[in-house]
């Protein structure tokens, strides 16, 4: 049975972690604890982090959104300062398992727990996010895009935490779509994240379609070049996906999957019907966001 | 209840039955101080683990326990060597812990009590187990072929109900049922169209939100205490009794409230393993809480199923001959299963007159988990198949699905394939499909516009119609037992044995007390829990079966307890019996109704104003058994199989996404032919959940393996059952009311019949939106998906013409 820490200060949490073996960080424990307890992983200590005031702060600023570690989903569709530009994030949040598991799932632990089909990830990925993270040799800033290194894998360092994540402030259209196999809680078997900047970058990423999320950074594709290029997207999209067949998903269904929800993605960008309704109220998901 | 005969529910003639009663104990389940099996902690408890088997099938060569054994704070631990005695219902083929062999991965090899939870595991990680692991057996068609390696050599020697039960031993089958009417060749050469098919459907779990919780206390006396998460608590002390040789009445099972059955917990399941802890242990109480992927791996499942049919009919639709066998996937035991096989079988036709008929239906070993009673005991798999069947043949014949099964089915005056005669008594199966096609429009074709929609948006809108058909399974003399006492203030208390696990039984029972009596229903209380010493006998909570049994039971308490009572006021009033009556908690003369004695003065002896006392204490003791059932003859199966039929029919619009594959249930209708409704309420909890667990099994649900035979959905994650977001956009109910003669107030059975042919009904209806037919179970968006990208490449119009092609005729009959 692993110790558990509780530390109230970033000293305290640094001054635990010096030659105390393995220590997992406990946010919402969604994951943490279901592994735990069936024996999946083992560590000498857990150590909860939502006492530290650092990590439990949300911030709206002239050049970045920042969520604190300790933010769970149910808090991200609650804060006002999450707005309708972070429609990705906001609908990845309502999209995560269901209201009772949001109320402790955080985003920073859904990035961290590094599921290639996590939910938050593409959304996270499609708004440029970047995790903050602090040890006692100071702090670092990671790109998402260069976080994941495999399944459940991370360029952390074990002493290092992850405090927030980072958005940079932006105007523009986008969405998460996730495909499942109830309309309750589950999984998804397949997810794209897409985001077009008002400047015209196109971002698309992929979930549980490959050993970690898929990033495609299309670039500035002018609103006009959409529809001449709608099928090298698409093709590129398909192309990059390397899903594996398993329980949830067979892979074939996965890639039909994925290229649907991208063809649904760029058609809405060009028919304009994407994004014009996207500051949902902060309640559970719509039924069609299951399949929407 | 949403239709026009909702008004004729509420019978002027009863005060309480068929009335909205509230549950007896939502507020004790809501508010969270119900006690389960699981919050009950006795002084000196220990706690328990096992250890399971990794292997589908191996010979264990040895098990070295010395390091679990010196652990401190583990108190007994035992394995195969101790644990040889054989406990089970109907075919003893299961040892309480695995001896030589493991036949399922997930099987009990090892089991530890310990002062804690986290002691009793950290003890199973120390016992060594050497296996030397044998092919695994998976596929129930394999299984069964001749000359297939067998998983239990010794069946020939396990002891079973003689002349119920057919094992063939040298086989995998544990169980051969057959029935046979009329003659097949003759039958077939009659038909201008056969049409042959196979159906399977993978295991299914119960998913009880209480797992199999269960406490045992073995003491040095062998005075044994039981406590646990079960439904039979009189069979539990029968099958320990017998298991190990104990006399009955050594023997106290408790029922605290448990958290759902659905059939899982019917007969015995862990208390012999706890029980020989317990012993081991010195007499400690020890519990053991198994956890939800020890539920899914190692407690008992739905059986899977293979199903062969072979349909002969005339040009004009009438089914002339039909040859069904099943292949019963019962997993590493037989226990409870080969019942599920036998019992069904009298329904695997359904409710349709066929006059030439061969039922084959084998119960066969594989290695994968064992299945057991599962709510509707075989049935939902029999309608999946034969419900699937009639629409194929309608295809075939170019006629309406409906009209075929109306053309077919079995009315009054004709027989069942057992030879049973149906009466104007038994219930109309064709009354609840006409009212389920009505409640959803069935034949309101789409228009042309609907049909231009769902072509541009790829979501094709279809619907279906099935019937179904159970009776209760159980052996021939199942009885029940009932008391209903008189508490000092005049109010009445009702034991029996039969379990609430959510079903509402209780409820009905205190109604059907409060109507006898005339007593307000607050004015009756029943038991919350059951315990075989203080509470009348009862056979099992299963099969449907209490609201008619131990209903009657109740019924015939409460009688004995008026006769009693006018017994004792008749001598308190100077009157005859005959001259007086029962009023609301009294007794009064008729021609005078000013004279009058309150119960609260007769209930425990009536005293006169000299002190000179009368009567004593008033208990009323009743009883029923089921009436007239028989065995059936073992080469033709023919005989009485029922007590009672309860028909129904389901109809159901749904919405396949092409693009997807998801199947969205717009609209689903069901109508039971309950005889009188007890409790409109309560019929609709049962009606509405057993619609839900049926899509869950049409759309979500299979026990998954890899090829070695570990599973691979032996949790939430990968198990998915329906939410609330899965209920069907709207529900449709109604009833029929043919009375059952011999039920109370003309009441039978319904607690199972909603979720039977589901299914079908589903499976049905994606054929007509897109063309698609399913054989098999689960119609997962990804299966549904690929099927269709078949579709769409071998013959690219057939799913507008699925839909197109299906030009209903008006029904006719």
């Amino acid at each position: 049975m692993p110790g558990f820490l509780q530390p109230t200060t970033l000293e305290e949490a640094f001054a635990l972690l010096d030659g105390k073996g393995e220590t997992r960080f406990l946010a919402g424990g969604t994951d943490l604890l279901v592994l735990l307890r069936l024996g999946a992983i083992s560590c000498d200590n857990v150590m909860d982090v939502k006492r530290i005031p650092e990590l439990s702060t949300l911030r709206l600023t002239d050049e970045t959104l920042e969520i604190g570690a300790a933010w769970t989903c149910n808090q991200i569709l609650a804060a006002p300062e999450v707005g309708s530009e972070y429609a990705p994030l906001r609908q990845a949040s309502a999209a995560l398992a269901n209201s009772l598991l949001r109320n402790r799932a955080t985003l920073v632990g859904n990035i961290c727990n590094a599921s290639p089909g996590g939910d938050m990830l593409p959304a996270c990925l499609v708004l440029e996010g970047s995790v903050v993270a602090a040890s006692s040799r100071g702090e670092r800033t990671i790109a998402l895009k260069d976080f994941f290194t495999g399944v459940k894998k991370n360029v952390l360092k074990p002493d290092e935490i992850v405090l927030r994540t980072v958005f940079p402030r932006t105007q523009g259209r986008g969405t998460y779509l996730k495909k499942k196999r109830i309309h309750g809680h589950d999984l998804a078997q397949v997810s794209v994240a897409g985001f077009y900047a008002d400047d015209g970058h196109l971002r698309l990423a992929l979930g549980a379609v490959a050993i970690t999320p898929l990033l495609l950074d299309f670039g500035v594709i002018p609103a006009a070049e959409l529809p001449a290029r709608r099928t090298e997207i698409i093709e590129a999209v398909a192309a990059a996906a390397k899903p594996i067949t398993d329980v949830r998903a067979s892979r074939e269904y996965r890639l039909a999957m994925g290229r649907l929800f991208t063809e649904r993605i760029i058609d809405g960008l060009i028919d304009g019907s994407l994004g014009l309704a996207e500051d949902r109220p902060c309640t559970t998901p719509a039924r069609e966001a299951v399949t929407a | 209840m949403t239709t026009a005969t909702t008004a004729t529910l509420a019978n002027k003639e009863h005060r309480y039955i068929g009335k909205p009663v509230k549950r007896h104990d939502g507020f004790e389940k809501v508010t969270g101080q119900a006690q389960y099996a699981g919050d009950i902690k006795l002084s000196g408890m220990l706690y328990a683990k096992m250890k399971t088997s990794p292997h589908a099938h191996a010979r264990i060569l040895s098990i070295d326990a010395s390091r679990a054994r010196a652990l401190p704070g583990v108190r007994s631990v035992i394995t195969g060597e101790h644990g040889t005695a054989k406990v089970g219902i109907y075919m003893q083929d299961k040892s309480v812990i695995a001896t030589d062999y493991v036949r399922y991965a997930g099987e009990v090899v090892a089991a530890v009590a310990a002062d804690t939870l986290r002691i009793a595991e950290q003890a199973i990680e120390l016992i060594e187990v050497e296996y030397e692991p044998l092919p695994a057996l998976l596929d129930v068609c394999e299984a069964a072929a001749e000359g297939a390696p067998l998983i239990h050599p010794d069946l020939g020697s396990y002891a079973h109900s003689e002349g119920v039960f057919f094992p063939e031993p040298g086989t995998n089958i544990a169980n051969h049922t057959r029935i046979r009417r009329g003659n097949m060749e003759a039958g077939f050469a009659e038909a201008d169209i056969i049409l042959e098919n196979t159906f399977s459907q993978k295991q299914v779990f119960h998913v009880p939100l209480e797992t199999h919780v269960t406490i045992v206390q073995w003491a040095l006396d062998d005075q044994i205490k039981i406590w646990c998460s079960g439904q039979s608590p009189f069979s539990v002390r029968d099958l320990f009794a017998i298991g190990f040789e104990i006399d009955r009445n050594k023997i106290e099972v408790n029922i605290p409230f448990v958290g759902g059955g659905f059939g899982g917990k019917a007969g015995i399941h862990l208390e012999p393993l706890v029980g020989l802890l317990s012993r081991a242990a010195g007499g400690r109480p020890v519990k053991l809480v198994p956890t939800r992927e020890e539920e899914c791996a190692t407690l008992p499942c739905r059986q899977g199923q293979f199903a062969r049919i072979k349909t002969g009919c005339k040009k004009d639709g009438t089914i002339v001959a039909e040859a069904v066998e099943i292949l019963w996937d019962a997993g590493a035991y037989a226990d409870y299963g080969v019942n599920i096989g036998r019992a069904s079988s009298t329904s695997a036709c359904g409710p349709y007159y066929i006059p030439n008929v061969c039922i084959d239906a084998k119960t066969v070993y594989t290695n994968k988990l064992f299945g057991t009673a599962y709510r509707g005991f075989g049935h939902p798999e029999c309608f999946f198949a034969i419900e699937r069947q009639r629409d194929l043949m309608a295809r075939e014949l170019g006629m309406d699905p409906t009209d075929f099964r109306l053309k077919n089915m079995l009315y009054p005056g004709l027989t069942t394939v057992t030879g049973e005669l149906v009466t104007e008594n038994t219930g109309r199966p064709d009354k609840c499909l006409k009212s389920a096609a009505r409640m959803i429009d069935l034949h309101t074709p789409y228009t042309e516009a609907e049909k231009a929609e769902m072509r541009l948006s790829g979501k094709y809108r279809a619907k279906a119609a099935c019937v179904l058909q159970k009776a209760p399974a159980m052996p021939t003399w199942s009885a029940s037992s009932a008391l209903v006492q008189m508490n000092e203030d005049g109010s009445v208390r009702i034991s029996v044995s039969g379990v609430d696990y959510g079903q509402g039984t209780y409820t009905v029972l205190q109604q059907i007390v409060a109507e006898r009596l005339n007593l307000p229903i607050e004015k009756v209380n029943i038991n919350r829990s059951v315990n075989t010493t203080l509470s009348p006998y009862d056979w099992q909570t299963v099969a449907s079966r209490m609201t008619v049994i131990c209903g009657m039971a109740v019924a015939d308490a409460a009688d004995d307890l008026k006769r009693q009572t006018l017994e004792i006021a008749a001598i308190a009033l100077r009157a005859s019996v005959h001259e007086i009556a029962l009023g609301e908690g009294y007794v009064y003369v008729m021609q005078n109704p000013h004279l009058r004695v309150g119960f609260d003065k007769l209930a425990i002896g009536y005293v006169y104003e000299n002190g000179n006392a009368i009567g004593g204490p008033l208990i009323g003791r009743g009883r029923a058994i089921a009436q007239g059932l028989s065995n059936l003859d073992p080469e033709t199966g023919q005989g009485k199989a029922a007590i009672d039929w309860t028909y129904g029919a389901h109809a159901v619009e749904l919405e396949v996404d092409t693009n997807t594959g998801d199947i969205e249930v717009l609209q689903f209708a069901n109508c039971l032919d309950v005889g009188q409704v007890m409790n409109e309420q309560l019929l609709r909890g049962q009606t509405v959940g057993g619609i839900l667990q049926g899509i869950g099994c049409a759309l979500s649900e299979a026990v998954n393996y890899n090829d070695q035979g570990k599973m691979i959905t032996n949790n939430f994650t990968d198990y998915k059952i329906p939410t609330f977001k899965d209920m069907p956009g709207e529900i449709k109910l109604d009833v029929v009311q043919t009375p059952q003669l011999d039920g109370p107030y003309g009441a039978r059975g319904a607690g199972e019949h909603p979720l039977i042919s589901v299914t079908a009904v589903i499976a049905n209806a994606l054929a007509n939106a897109t063309g698609a037919q399913f054989h098999d179970l689960p119609l997962s968006a990804t299966r549904v998906h690929a099927k269709l990208e078949e579709l769409r490449e071998g013959q690219v119009n057939e799913i507008a013409e699925g839909m197109e092609n299906f030009e209903p005729t008006a029904c006719t009959a």
